[in-house]
C-alpha cells in the first residue's frame, strides 16, 4: 500500500494536469480526494498499533512503540543490491500524516490561488510529483531509496520555485535553491555509501540497529557529509539563505515545500539516523553549533522584512535551527520535543503561509509597509492570521506553546544536569523565542490589525504614497479559498486539548528518532516551574522588542550587504564563471588545427610508448597475408587521392579527391566482406562531399596569407603521427600475440543467432550484446545535434567576426590585450562579462 | 533556382531512397542494414531534397519534427533498456513470437525497438546537421554578395600566435 499510495499521488498529478483544472470548478476538491485518501488510509493502518502501543508504553514491554507498522519490499536493481524497501513507522507515520494533509489543504487551495491561470494543471503535476516524492522519501527503508526521492523533491522543489519562469528573481531563486541543494545531496550520497559499506547493510531499519557505528574510523567523514546534505536539504546556516529567495515559488509551493515538508527533509533524515550517529560528541557539538546559530540568524532577520513571505520564511528557518538544535540531545523529552515542533510548526506555519497569499490575491500587495486595517475587508483570514501568528509566538494555550515549553524544558533539565550544551541551547532557544514573538506581532498588527499604514521613519516607501487606512480590497477570496488555512489553525488550535490522544502518534515517533521505546509525555501546563517564568520573560522581551521594531529595523537594515548569503554566493558563481573563462581561455582559445594536434599528438604517444616496448618484427605481417592485386591498386588510388587532396587548389577538387579516399576505403570494406561497415562509409561518404560541396562552393574566397612554414610542418607531422597511430594499432591487432589472446569475436559469433535472434552479428553486437555503447552514441548524437542546432542558428554564425570586430575601435584599449578572445566572449553575455562592462 | 533534373530526380529517388531505408531497417537485424545505416539512408533522401528544393521548404515541411524525433528515439531507446529491466537487468533482450495469418512467422523483441530509437536518433542528427548548414551557406553567399569581407586581417598587435582564433573557412566548418 505504501508504494500504491505513492504511485496514487503521481498519477493523480498527471491526470489533474490532463484535466486542464483552471477550466474546471470542482477541480479544487477532486485534487484535495488523492491525498486525503492517504491520510485515512494512514491513520486506519496505524490506529489499532498505535493504540495497542500506547497501552504498551503504559505497561512494561512498550516493543511495539519502536515496531513496524508496515514493511514493502520490491525488486529493483538485484546486481547492484538495490531494492525499493518502505517501512511505515512512528516517525514515518507522523511526516506522511503531515505530507498527506497538509497537502490536502494546499492541493484544495491552489485551484483559488492559480484561478485563471492556465498553468495550473503543470503546478499540480509538479506540485503532486514532489508529494510523492516527499511520502518516498519519509517511507524509504533503504539509504539509497530514501536518495533517489530525496533528489525528486529537489528536482520538483526546482520546478515549483521557477514556476514563473519569466520572472528572473524566480529563475534566480530556483537556481540558488537547487544548486545548494543538489550539491548538498552528492555530499549526502557519499555518506550514504560509506555509510553503508561500513555497515554492511544499506537498509535503514538494519542500520539504526547496529552498535559501534560512531566507533568508526570513517564517523567523522560519514557524519560531515550527511550533515552536509541534511543542512542544505533544511537550510541550516550557512545554507540558509536559499530558502528566502525559494519565495518567489506560488504561496501554495511556499507553505508546502519552503515550510510544512520538504525543508524538514533534513530534520527527517537527522531524526532517522539519530539511534546511529547520535552517540558522539561530533554529532552534538556540530548540530548544537549550526542548529543555534540558524535558529538566531533566522529569528533576528525575519524581522528586518517587509515582505509577509519573507518573514514567514525567516521564521521557517529559525525553526528549522530550534529543530536541529534539539536532535543534538538525546534526552526522551528533547525527542518528543522535535515531534512536537515538526507538528505544531506545519500547523501554524503553513496556515500564515496560506494567509500572506490570499492577502496577496486580494490586494496584489504582501509589503507589509502598505498594508494595514485588513481586519474589516478579510475578517475570517484575519481570525485565522491571529490565532496562527499567536500560536507562532507561542502564546498559551495554543500548540506552539506546548512546542515550545517542551523545548525550553527539555534544554532546561540537560542544563540543570550541568551540560554546557544545555545552557547554550536553552539561552539561544529563550532569545529567539523573544523574536518569535516579536515578529508575530508584527505581522498581525501591521497587516491586519493597525488602524493606518505609516510610513516609518527613515525608511523611504519607494512609492512615496500616502499612508492610507485600509488597504484596498480588490478582489474578495471566495470562502472556499480559506478554507484551507482555516482547517489547519483549527486543527493547530484544538491539539493542545487533544494531546491525551495525540501522544499515540508522538511517542512512537519519537521512539523511532530514540531507537528505544518513550515513556515521557507532553503536557499543556507544566506547573510554575523556571522554564514558565523564562517562557513569559521572553514573551515580555518579545512585546518591548515589537514596540521599539523601527529601531531594531534601522539597525539591521545598516549592516553590510557582504554579510547576506546571495550576495556571498553570487560571488562565489561569478568567480566559478570567469575561472570558466580563464580555462577556455587556455583550453580553448586555440585554433581548430592546434586543438586537433593536441588530441592526435595525446593518442600517438602511447603507441610511440608500445612501439619501444615491442620488436617491430614480431608485428610485423608475414607473407601469406601481404596484399594481392586488387588491394594493391586500392592503396595506390588512395595514397594518390590522398595526395591530391592535399596539394590541389581549389576546394572544390581537394573535396572530390577527400571523397575519393573515402570511397577506397569503402572498397576495401567491401573486398574484406563487412557489407555493413561498407554501407554506412558509403552513405557518410556522400553525405560528406554533398555538404561539403555546398558550404564551400558558397563561402566566400579564401585570402588569408600562406601558411608560415612551422605551422606547416607541424600539421605535416601531426598527420604523420596520426597515420602512424592507425597503422600501428591495426598492426598490434593483427600480430600473433594479439591472436593468441581470447578474442570476443567467437563469443559473438556463435552467439548471435541463438541468443541475440539475429544473423546479422555487426547489428546484433549493436542492438543487443553492446546496447550500452551505442545508447552512448546516440546520446552523443543527440547532444551534438542541439549543439549543432544552437551553433549554427546562433545569430553569430549569420554575422562572421566582421561586424563585432568594426565595433573594435571604441574599445580599442581593452581589446588590445586579448583581442580574438574577448570579442570571441563578448558574444556568449556570460554574467560576469555583464557585470563588468 | 534548382535546376529541372534535379527536381525531376527528386520526385523519382526520394520515395525510392525513403523506403529503401525502411527496407534496411527492417531487415537489420539479419541482413545487412539496421538502424544506423537507415538513418544516414533517410537523411540522403533529405539531402536530396534540400538540394533540388531549397533547406526553406523542406525545413517548413519536416524541421519542426527534428528536435522531437531525437527526443523520442531516445526514449524509444530508454524503454528498451527498460523492458528489458523486467526480465532481469537492463538491456536485456525480450523477444516475442507472433504467428500471423497473412506475413507468417513474425519476432519481435526490444533490441528491435532499439534500432528503430537509433534510426529516428540518426536521421534527425544529420538532417538537422543538413539544414542548419544549408542555411549557413547561404548566409555565406549572402555575404559574399554584399562583399563585406568576413575575414580577419593578420593582426600584428596578436602577442600570441596560439590566442588567435581562425576566422573564414576554418571558423565556419
Amino acid at each position: 500500500m505504501l508504494a500504491a499510495s505513492v504511485i496514487l499521488i503521481f498519477i493523480s498529478g498527471v491526470i489533474l494536469f490532463w484535466l486542464r483544472p483552471h477550466e474546471r470548478s470542482w477541480a479544487g476538491w477532486l485534487s484535495a480526494l488523492p491525498p486525503l485518501a492517504v491520510t485515512f488510509w494512514q491513520v486506519t493502518a496505524s490506529l489499532p498499533l498505535l493504540a495497542g502501543s500506547d497501552a504498551a508504553a503504559h505497561g512494561d514491554s512498550g516493543l511495539l512503540q519502536n515496531g513496524t507498522i508496515i514493511a514493502e519490499q520490491y525488486r529493483w536493481i538485484e546486481t547492484l543490491g538495490l531494492e525499493l524497501s518502505f517501512r511505515l513507522d512512528g516517525l514515518s507515520l507522523l511526516f506522511g500524516l503531515v505530507i498527506s494533509g497538509i497537502g490536502a489543504a494546499v492541493a484544495l487551495y491552489t485551484h483559488y490561488y492559480l484561478e485563471n491561470d492556465d498553468r495550473q494543471g503543470y503546478f499540480y503535476l509538479t506540485l503532486f510529483s514532489f508529494m510523492a516524492s516527499m511520502l518516498g522519501l519519509v517511507w524509504a527503508d533503504n539509504l539509497l531509496t530514501l536518495f533517489v526521492f530525496w533528489e525528486g523533491t529537489s528536482v520538483t522543489s526546482y520546478l515549483l520555485i521557477g514556476y514563473s519562469h519569466q520572472s528572473a528573481v524566480a529563475r534566480g531563486g530556483a537556481r540558488n535553491a537547487f544548486i545548494v541543494t543538489a550539491g548538498g545531496g552528492l555530499a549526502l550520497i557519499a555518506g550514504m555509501i560509506l555509510l553503508g559499506q561500513q555497515s554492511g547493510t544499506y537498509t535503514i531499519s538494519e542500520i539504526v540497529t547496529r552498535p559501534g557505528l560512531t566507533e568508526l574510523d570513517l564517523y567523522p567523514a560519514i557524519l560531515v557529509l550527511i550533515l552536509v546534505g541534511a543542512f542544505t536539504k533544511s537550510a541550516q546556516f550557512p545554507f540558509h539563505w536559499w530558502l528566502p529567495g525559494a519565495m518567489a515559488a506560488p504561496t501554495p509551493a511556499s507553505a508546502y515545500l519552503h515550510s510544512a515538508t520538504m525543508v524538514k527533509a533534513g530534520i527527517y533524515l537527522l531524526a532517522r539516523l539519530h539511534p546511529a550517529l547520535s552517540g558522539h560528541s561530533m554529532w552534538m557539538w556540530a548540530l548544537l553549533s549550526f542548529g543555534g546559530i540558524t535558529m538566531l540568524v533566522g529569528a533576528v532577520t525575519a524581522v528586518r522584512h517587509w515582505d509577509m513571505k519573507a518573514l514567514l520564511a525567516y521564521a521557517t528557518v529559525s525553526q528549522l535551527g530550534v529543530l536541529t538544535t534539539l536532535l543534538a540531545f538525546r534526552s526522551e523529552a528533547a525527542l518528543l520535543a522535535v515531534v512536537v515542533g515538526i507538528l505544531s510548526h506545519a500547523l501554524y506555519k503553513g496556515p500564515l503561509f496560506l494567509v500572506a497569499g490570499i492577502v496577496d490575491h486580494a490586494t496584489g500587495v504582501r509589503d507589509l509597509r502598505k498594508l494595514a486595517g485588513l481586519r474589516r475587508s478579510l475578517p475570517v483570514t484575519t481570525w485565522v492570521a491571529i490565532l496562527a501568528a499567536l500560536s507562532m509566538a507561542g502564546i498559551p494555550p495554543l500548540f506552539g506553546f506546548v512546542s515550545k515549553e517542551a523545548l525550553l524544558e527539555s534544554f532546561f533539565t540537560s542544563a540543570e544536569h550541568g551540560a554546557l550544551a544545555g545552557w547554550i541551547a536553552f539561552g539561544a532557544a529563550a532569545v529567539a523565542g523573544a523574536f518569535f514573538v516579536t515578529y508575530s506581532l508584527t505581522l498581525i498588527w501591521e497587516a491586519f490589525l493597525r488602524p493606518s499604514s505609516t510610513i516609518e521613519a527613515g525608511t523611504p516607501l519607494e512609492e512615496g504614497g500616502v499612508p492610507v487606512e485600509e488597504t484596498h480590497v480588490h478582489h474578495a477570496p471566495p470562502p472556499l479559498f480559506v478554507a484551507a488555512p482555516l482547517l489547519l489553525v483549527a486543527c493547530g488550535t484544538v491539539a493542545p486539548l487533544a494531546l491525551a490522544y495525540l501522544d499515540a502518534l508522538f511517542a512512537p515517533a519519537a521512539a523511532s528518532i530514540a531507537g528505544a521505546p518513550v515513556h515521557k509525555h507532553v503536557a499543556l501546563w507544566h506547573g510554575f516551574s523556571p522554564v514558565f517564568l523564562i517562557s513569559l520573560l521572553a514573551i515580555a522581551a518579545g512585546v518591548w522588542l515589537f514596540l521599539k521594531r523601527s529601531l531594531l529595523r534601522r539597525t539591521l537594515a545598516a549592516l553590510p550587504d557582504g554579510l547576506r548569503g546571495v550576495v556571498v554566493f553570487q560571488n562565489i558563481l561569478d568567480g566559478v564563471y570567469a575561472m570558466g573563462q580563464i580555462t577556455a581561455r587556455f583550453s580553448q582559445g586555440y585554433t581548430l588545427a592546434t586543438q586537433a594536434a593536441i588530441v592526435f599528438l595525446a593518442a600517438f604517444v602511447p603507441v610511440a610508448f608500445a612501439l619501444r616496448q615491442i620488436e617491430l618484427a614480431d608485428i610485423l605481417p608475414w607473407n601469406d597475408v601481404m596484399p594481392g592485386a586488387p588491394e594493391t591498386i586500392l592503396i595506390l588510388m588512395l595514397v594518390v587521392s590522398a595526395y591530391v587532396t592535399v596539394r590541389i587548389r581549389t576546394s572544390l577538387g581537394a573535396i572530390v579527391s577527400l571523397g575519393v579516399v573515402g570511397v577506397s576505403v569503402t572498397l576495401f570494406y567491401v573486398f574484406f566482406s563487412a557489407p555493413d561497415l561498407a554501407l554506412t562509409q558509403l552513405l557518410i561518404e556522400v553525405l560528406t562531399v554533398v555538404l561539403l560541396v555546398i558550404v564551400f562552393t558558397k563561402l566566400p574566397p579564401d585570402i588569408r596569407p600562406p601558411m608560415r612554414k612551422l605551422k606547416q610542418t607541424r600539421n605535416v607531422l601531426v598527420a604523420l603521427a596520426a597515420g602512424a597511430f592507425g597503422f600501428f594499432l591495426v598492426l598490434f591487432n593483427t600480430s600473433e600475440a594479439m591472436q593468441a589472446a581470447q578474442s570476443i569475436s567467437g563469443f559473438f559469433l556463435s552467439n548471435a543467432v541463438p541468443r541475440g535472434h539475429g544473423s546479422n552479428v555487426v547489428n546484433v553486437i549493436l542492438v543487443d550484446f553492446r546496447a550500452f555503447d551505442t545508447m552512448g552514441e546516440i546520446t552523443v548524437l543527440a547532444l551534438a545535434a542541439l549543439g549543432g542546432y544552437a551553433l549554427l542558428h546562433a545569430p553569430r554564425v549569420n554575422l562572421p567576426s566582421s561586424l563585432s570586430r568594426r565595433r573594435e575601435p571604441e574599445h580599442a584599449e581593452r581589446q588590445s590585450v586579448h583581442p580574438p578572445v574577448e570579442s570571441e566572449l563578448a558574444s556568449t553575455e556570460s554574467p560576469a562579462k555583464a557585470s563588468e562592462t | 533556382m534548382p535546376e529541372l533534373y534535379l527536381r525531376l530526380l527528386n520526385r523519382i529517388l526520394t520515395p525510392v531512397l525513403l523506403l529503401l531505408a525502411l527496407f534496411l531497417l527492417i531487415r537489420g537485424h539479419n541482413l545487412p542494414g539496421g538502424g544506423f545505416i537507415a538513418g544516414l539512408m533517410a537523411a540522403s533522401a533529405f539531402q536530396l531534397q534540400i538540394l533540388s528544393r531549397g533547406h526553406v521548404i523542406v525545413r517548413r515541411t519536416i524541421g519542426p519534427y527534428l528536435n522531437s524525433s531525437i527526443g523520442l528515439g531516445l526514449a524509444l531507446a530508454v524503454l528498451a533498456g527498460i523492458t528489458g529491466l523486467l526480465d532481469g537487468s537492463f538491456f536485456q533482450g525480450v523477444w516475442f513470437s507472433l504467428s500471423l495469418p497473412l506475413l507468417g512467422y513474425l519476432k519481435l523483441g526490444t533490441p528491435i525497438i532499439f534500432d528503430l530509437g537509433v534510426f529516428l536518433v540518426v536521421v534527425s542528427f544529420a538532417t538537422s546537421y543538413l539544414l542548419g548548414l544549408s542555411r549557413v551557406s547561404a548566409t555565406g553567399e549572402r555575404l559574399r554578395d554584399d562583399s563585406a569581407s568576413p575575414v580577419l586581417s593578420d593582426d600584428s598587435s596578436l602577442d600570441s600566435p596560439d590566442l588567435r582564433v581562425e576566422t573564414g573557412r576554418g571558423a565556419n566548418s
